[in-house]
């Protein structure tokens, strides 16, 4: 009789002769990330997921450090010539994985083909063409320098570099974007080994590589003979893998698998600052919104340290205004403390002794954390519902840019990658930008704002900076939540790899034991 | 088989494929969530920038206007590009496709190999303790979530005990060649014994994890089916007329009884193979179904409409299998 | 058949009360009963036996362990969930939601599914035509990615879950019925009651659908087990009831996040889906065997 443990039996036999080593040769580093590259073209990609795995394999004139400092990288130097003039000096004898020198060309090819309307050919712009702002014009001014000129001043151009890699004008206009899409020919510390589509991108290190940025210690070719990116997109299987040797590295370790790991004797837990800022919007159009009592009731409601304590295990700053502590232009702020009763009371002040009664929008992967806030506004006398919707259509009802919303309060959050105040406060406080939920309207905080996005001295623009942080702590059109931390889970046998806060995974650098 | 019936399946399928996709469109249309917004997110873009993207997305057009020009495109079997790959749908599907249809068939031949042995014997000896084991224990399969019993067999056999892995298809070592797409053909063509088993490894936990509601309900069905078919008129009469019990049983009544589970299977089928997203989540599979999920929410048009044509074409063909099958199992069925 | 089973009933004893003995005697199936019953029960009283309530969260007893668990406390007796909120309150409340989501849903298809089915294998024909391809054109969706687009569409709820889940599962009994109908419309007592003059109504009523509605029983009780499944799957892909409301599935889905740090989580409501579903297949299985005259010892 065939039953199923006999059948498991069997296949589990016949397995047997074949039981090789579970993982991979030692020198392999595994990564076990969250989502599959889309497409391995450094003009044509829109997830952050997708960067972290082409930047391995693509360099760009300008790259971070674990610190997120800017720092050179294909670039040798780099001189602002004018307010809205760049140059660029390239570094000599940068070789593609094909073989091929990487010239000033192949800079300016690449910078083109992500700015101009239809630069990627056939009629198609790319979709990274917003990242790189007023950019009017890229031209080789010597054969080793690329000259950029803007628009209108732009400060936070070095900023933004960091996200466009270079590509090899030969070969693209050879292979076409469809194969663009599927293969690559970059100038980065990794070149492909193979592409296993929703499964794993496998990497080989590239033995001519020039080293890499010389601001960042080693400078050399990479440490390991090879590193995958294993795709395991549900996190208890991806702690799982970690735990079972299978992988080295993982991103976005659940907050409350940090125990398991630490108590895991291989394994350890490295976390890094954050970028994006969690909020909650209040709908200033509404009927209780519009009452700065009410805002300001629900900002002494809500018990930040709690949720940052028990919810994320203690792995997030506090804020009290939209930027990230690690942001420039970050400055202390008063701060609205935790104090129910008098939420209570200035309820009452604003006509509400009752009470009122709400319903707060969150996206399904927050949900937990939004019910821990609605608690503890229904405890203050703003008894709050929460409703689970799905991101596209949240974003469709709350970010509508100027036109009339629905809606009483939105949990949601906006990454600041750049860590540069334009990246977050223009669009979540500017009248009816692109990612202002609360329907916040300030002419004043406009004018700050527009005048510090062109501001050239910096120290004019931090206090500019201080100025608007104040203005919204102010006027409380979001209830300001915190920023949590990037955390992994590593295997003690990865050495010399730190986590960075722009939460991409760079794998130059690191060794394994 | 006449070649007739064939033609009039492949005929029956136009309307099918139709109505498939015009359902698609219009609950597209109706779906609120704009496509070009995901994309952009959080980045910056102007007006003129949005208009172009749009544009180039050919999402400009009128709804009506798109479903004719998808339409006439699918008749040349153009799908369009994906809106996240930069390339043809059709491509980004072949790839994902064979991991989604290996993984089901596997579990299809574990539930159907588990199921039908155990339902007809529960049948035959009703009452007995193996009956009740068998249907007590099928009933467990059925009733715990996929994603919950795949995770408990995770921690269990790969973190637990460490013979089996975690998640993905095969090692990173082995280096098979696509010819089928297929791993388990794959690596026996290469005549590589390692890297099957490797493969066969690594399919134990997901195909157990998709197959055992399948073996359940299959189980439950031939029971059932088996008991009736043993209370008609001809199984009694056979066996009055002195015919050895079990070729009554065996040769006349499983036959009979395997008709609702031929058709629940060819169902259950369909389902395995655009049912099992979570299952590949889960163990990180790289099948068709996550990135159809993804799609989804994504609002990837173009690759969510090919996928449902695909599961659509896939859904015909099997029960056209079925159909077939039935025939054998009892001629008295005319399709 | 029904004729001669009436026949053979000892005269004292009336049909009914021999049936109810013979089911009384099947002690599985009065088992999976009582079960059934005390978790309709716990549904009806929720209120009143809930230890706690069921969304009152507290963050300082996040993940606290089970009673009997060191940490524990017996007040919340089966440990807190991921804000604190009480387990076991919070499965009795869910009972609600979950045993309401699987009537529904298996009421709705597989009457719409009966009724579809006994007229496509009847009368085949055009009639057939028309409801194969519906049945095929929804077929042809892959359940879960028809359920996520109209999810999607209709946004989340309780109604538009039941719907969500019924406007594909009427098609499973239909395609079973039809089978089943072909089948035993080509039988010999069909052809007689034909032959008689019965009308269609009366053979689809009288004649086909008591000898084909084992299989349906069977395959929709199986698949309300399958629907509470679906509902968890459809609170995996964030698409469930909507917070605070507790349901099996989504506690489930919900707590699968910690099963490395606390099993309890996603454990006792899956033993509670497990129990249930376990109990009413049992019991339907057993009531069938007694009061089917054809399953008559």
């Amino acid at each position: 009789m065939r039953t199923l443990p006999r059948l498991l039996l069997a296949t589990a036999l016949a397995a047997c002769p074949a039981l090789v080593p579970a993982a991979s040769s030692a020198a392999d580093l595994i990564v076990g990330f969250t989502l599959d590259a889309d497409t391995l073209d450094p003009a044509n990609h829109r997830k952050r997921e997708t960067e972290t795995i082409i930047r391995n394999m693509y360099d760009g004139l300008l790259t971070r450090d674990a610190n997120m400092l800017v720092v050179p990288e294909i670039a040798e130097s780099m001189t602002q010539v004018s307010a809205t003039e760049y140059d660029f000096k390239i570094r000599p004898g940068i070789r593609f994985h094909d073989g091929t020198e990487m010239t000033a060309e192949d800079v300016k090819f690449t910078l083109d083909r992500v700015v101009q309307d239809g630069g990627m050919g056939d009629g198609v712009t790319s979709p990274r063409q917003g990242l790189m702002g007023p950019v009017a014009s890229v031209e080789v001014t010597a054969p080793d320098t690329v000259r950029i000129t803007l628009k209108e001043p732009w400060p936070i151009l070095p900023a933004m570099l960091p996200n466009q890699q270079i590509v090899s004008k030969a070969w693209v206009e050879k292979t076409g974007n469809e194969g663009v899409a599927t293969a690559e020919n970059g100038t980065g510390p990794f070149k492909l080994a193979e592409w296993r589509k929703g499964d794993a991108v496998i990497l080989e290190r590239f033995d001519d590589y020039y080293g890499g940025a010389t601001d960042i210690a080693p400078v050399g070719p990479a440490c390991v003979d090879r590193v995958i990116f294993k795709i395991i997109p549900e996190s208890a299987s991806r702690v799982a893998a970690l735990l079972a040797g299978e992988v080295h590295i993982i991103n976005e370790l659940p907050a409350f698998s940090i125990g398991q790991v630490e108590a895991n004797e291989g394994t350890q837990v490295m976390t890094v600052n954050g970028t994006r800022s969690f909020f909650i919007a209040m709908n200033m159009q509404g009927e209780y919104f519009d009452d700065l009592k009410v805002r300001q009731a629900a900002a002494m409601a809500i018990d930040k340290q709690l949720i940052i304590d028990k919810i994320l295990a203690g792995n997030a700053a506090p804020i009290d205004g939209i930027l990230s502590p690690d942001a420039f232009g970050a400055s202390e702020l008063p701060h609205a403390g935790y104090d129910p009763e008098k939420a209570k009371a200035l309820l009452a002040e604003a006509g509400f002794p009752d009470g009122i009664d709400v319903t707060m929008d969150v996206e399904g992967a927050f949900k937990d954390t939004a019910e821990a806030v609605a608690s503890m506004l229904t405890k203050a006398g703003i008894r709050t519902t929460v409703a689970v919707g799905e991101g596209a259509q949240l974003s469709d009802k709350w970010r509508t840019k100027g036109a009339p919303k629905s809606g009483d309060m939105y949990f949601t959050s906006w990454g600041n990658g750049s860590l540069d105040p334009f990246d977050i406060f223009t669009p979540t406080h500017r009248t009816n930008d692109r990612g202002n939920s609360a329907g916040y309207a300030n002419p004043d905080l406009d004018a700050v704002l527009d005048a510090a996005a062109v501001e050239l001295d910096v120290e004019k623009r931090r206090a500019m900076y201080h100025d608007a942080e104040m203005m919204i702590n102010a006027d409380q059109p979001y209830v300001y939540l915190w920023v949590p931390q990037d955390i992994y889970g590593v295997s003690k046998r990865v050495t010399g790899w730190q986590p960075s806060a722009d939460s991409r995974i760079n794998l130059h650098d690191a060794c394994l034991n | 088989m006449s070649l007739g019936k064939l033609l009039e399946r492949i005929v029956q399928l136009v309307p099918v494929l139709l109505g498939v996709s015009l359902i698609v469109f219009v609950m597209m249309a109706l779906t609120p969530g704009d496509p070009v917004q995901i994309m952009v997110g959080e980045q910056s873009i102007t007006p003129a920038q949005e208009a172009e993207l749009r544009h180039s997305l050919g999402l400009d057009r009128p709804m009506a206007e798109r479903f004719f020009i998808f339409l006439m495109n699918a008749a040349h079997f153009d799908f369009g590009t994906s809106f996240y790959h930069g390339r043809p749908v059709a491509d980004v599907i072949a790839e994902r496709l064979p991991a989604t249809i290996e993984l089901s068939l596997v579990a299809l031949v574990v539930a159907l190999a588990t199921a039908i042995p155990l339902g007809v014997m529960a049948a035959i000896r009703k009452n007995s303790l193996l009956d009740r084991v068998a249907t007590v224990g099928s009933l467990l399969g059925v009733s715990l979530p996929g994603f919950w019993f795949g995770i408990l067999l995770i921690m269990l056999f790969a973190v637990h005990m460490q013979i089996l892995p975690v998640s993905g298809r095969i090692g990173y070592d082995n280096e098979v060649a696509a010819v089928t797409g297929f791993l388990l053909i794959d690596t026996l063509l290469a005549g590589d014994i390692a890297a099957f088993g490797d493969a066969l490894r690594h399919l134990i936990l997901p195909a157990i994890t998709l197959g055992l509601p399948m073996t359940a309900i299959l189980m439950r069905v031939t029971r059932t089916s088996m008991l009736e078919v043993m209370r008609q008129d001809y199984v009694t009469f056979a066996e009055a007329k002195g015919l050895p019990r079990r070729r009554v049983l065996y040769r006349h009544a499983l036959k009979n009884a395997l008709i609702p589970t031929v058709s629940v299977a060819a169902i259950e089928t369909g389902s395995l193979l655009g049912g099992n997203m979570i299952v590949e989540t889960v163990f990180g599979w790289p099948g068709l179904g996550r990135l159809v999920v993804e799609s989804i929410f994504l609002r990837n048009y173009p690759l969510i409409q090919a996928a449902v044509l695909l599961y659509a074409v896939t859904y015909v063909l099997l029960n056209f299998i079925a159909d077939i099958l039935y025939t054998v199992l009892n001629p008295r069925v005319k399709l | 058949m029904t004729d001669a089973a009436i026949l053979s009933v000892p005269q004292a004893e009336s049909l009914f009360r021999r049936n109810l003995r013979d089911f009384r005697r099947n002690r599985l199936a009065m088992a999976s009963l009582i079960v059934i019953l005390v978790f309709v029960v716990m549904a009806v009283a929720a209120p009143l036996i809930a230890p706690q309530d069921p969304n009152e969260t507290d963050l300082l007893r996040r993940l606290q362990p089970p009673g009997w668990a060191p940490g524990g406390d017996w007040a919340y007796a089966l440990g807190c969930d991921g804000l604190g909120r009480d387990i076991l309150s919070r499965i009795i409340y869910g009972a609600r939601i979950s045993i309401f989501i699987g009537l529904a849903v298996i009421f709705l298809a597989t009457g719409v599914g009966i009724l579809a089915g006994l007229a496509a294998g009847y009368f085949r024909g055009w009639v057939d035509v028309v409801i194969s391809r519906v049945v095929d054109i929804l077929l042809g969706f892959p359940y879960l990615i028809f359920a996520i687009g109209l999810m999607a569409m209709m946004g989340p709820g309780l109604m538009n879950i039941v719907l969500a889940l019924a406007y594909k599962e009427w098609v499973i009994p239909c395609r079973v019925v039809r089978g089943e109908t072909l089948a035993v419309r080509e039988l010999e007592y069909v052809e007689a009651a034909r032959a008689l003059g019965a009308g269609p109504r009366h053979i689809m009523w009288r004649e086909i659908l008591p000898n084909i509605l084992s299989p349906v029983i069977v395959i929709s009780t199986i698949r309300m087990a399958n629907v509470i499944i679906l509902e968890a799957s459809l609170s995996f892909l964030g698409l469930g009831v909507q917070p605070p409301t507790a349901s099996w599935g989504s506690m489930v889905s919900d707590g699968r996040a910690f099963i490395l740090e606390a099993w309890w989580v996603s454990t006792f409501p899956g033993i509670a889906i497990l129990l249930l579903v376990l109990a009413i297949n049992v019991a339907s299985q057993g009531l069938r065997d007694a009061f089917d005259p054809r399953f008559s010892e």
